[in-house]
């Protein structure tokens, strides 16, 4: 297996990986997708009644939206995750009773008239853990109105819901595949190189030449074939699909960097399959 | 009403992009220009602005 990286930035990555299967690119596919962890706010308690400001002043804990739409919103807002440092709180030391390790609790308090924003939630402790998206509107409160708000963020995978869900838009395509026929003549060779992308071909001492094929990488290879006429029958350049190198490319929500999830989800395979291995070992024994 | 926090179809976060997007547009940008200066390529996250009508300042009075 062979791998060439395209991009890589803080949330987004592509990469070619050649000499690899459908299933195998599939399967890190489905891993990014469902496996690889985030902290994500789950549990949100509203301050119900009057709330009162230093002054004196009283304020309705009342606003726009209905308080389970504030906190789906509010489940949605990308919290920072190192997935190294945080555990499932099932799998905590703590015995899912909420510690430092696999817990986040966020206080946001607001008194109206404003917008609440997502910069306005305030973590408990460690203040790296503030988030990073700080513009995300929440709701709108009139005067008289306030939040107070205590959110409680936990891990989990993208199985249970998509707001645990890092990895965004993720998926592959077929490696696209240049076949040049010379032996069909051709009467305007220069329409030709201009159907495609340009860079792909070129037209030199009466035959065609493929320069380069990176131009067509991740274009819908079969609609440039499409395009292409045929003489007697027979096209000029076929434009077909590799079948085993791919264009895989994923983008993640911003709380986990895109490196990192891609590591993740390749040592979740790896342990999946000793676990396996080891399970099959006792039964060559037995 | 409020702008939703990511895009429904991919899932990319594109709240807090819009502010700065209805202020560029209500100062006369094209909202091509605007959504393509803010790296929003795919027209699903772009639908989800071009779509949206901000409904919130109408229904606060009667909270």
């Amino acid at each position: 297996m062979k791998l060439f990286v395209r991009e890589l930035t803080d949330n987004r990555c592509s990469f070619v990986v050649d000499d690899t299967r459908p299933d195998i690119v599939n399967l890190l596919r489905r891993t990014m997708v469902t496996e690889v962890p985030k902290m994500a706010i789950d549990e949100v308690e509203f301050h119900m009644g009057p709330i009162r400001d230093e002054d004196g002043n009283e304020y309705d804990s009342n606003s726009a939206l209905f308080d389970e739409m504030i906190s789906h919103r509010l489940g949605l807002v990308p919290i920072p995750t190192d997935i190294e440092h945080f555990t499932f709180r099932e799998k905590c030391e703590c015995n899912g009773a909420g510690c430092p390790h696999c817990t986040i609790i966020y206080v946001l308090n607001k008194k109206g008239p404003c917008t609440v924003y997502s910069g306005d939630l305030q973590p408990l402790g460690d203040m790296s853990l503030k988030v990073k998206e700080e513009l995300i509107p929440l709701v709108k409160l009139k005067e008289k109105q306030a939040l107070l708000i205590y959110a409680t963020a936990v891990m989990g995978n993208g199985k249970a819901h998509a707001k645990w869900q890092p990895v965004t838009v993720c998926g592959y395509m077929n490696y696209p595949k240049v076949k040049i026929n010379n032996d069909v003549q051709v009467d305007d060779p220069q329409k030709i190189v201009a159907i495609l992308p340009k860079g792909v071909l070129d037209h030199q001492k009466g035959a065609f030449v493929l320069k380069d094929i990176a131009p067509l990488e991740k274009k819908d290879a079969s609609f440039y074939d499409s395009q292409i006429p045929a003489i007697d029958g027979k096209k000029p350049v076929e434009i077909g699909y590799e079948e085993n190198k791919f264009v895989f490319s994923f983008e993640t929500d911003g709380s986990v960097k895109a490196k990192d999830a891609l590591k993740f989800a390749l040592n979740i395979l790896s342990e999946r399959f000793e676990e396996l291995r080891e399970q099959l070992s006792g039964i060559d024994e037995a | 009403m409020m702008i939703p926090v990511r895009c429904f179809t991919c899932g990319k976060v594109i709240g807090h992009l819009y502010e700065e997007y209805s202020r560029k547009v209500a100062s006369g940008e094209q909202p091509k220009t605007v959504l393509d200066s803010m790296g929003m390529n795919r027209y699903c996250c772009r639908r989800m602005f071009l779509g949206h009508v901000e409904l919130v300042d109408e229904i606060i009075p009667f909270t």
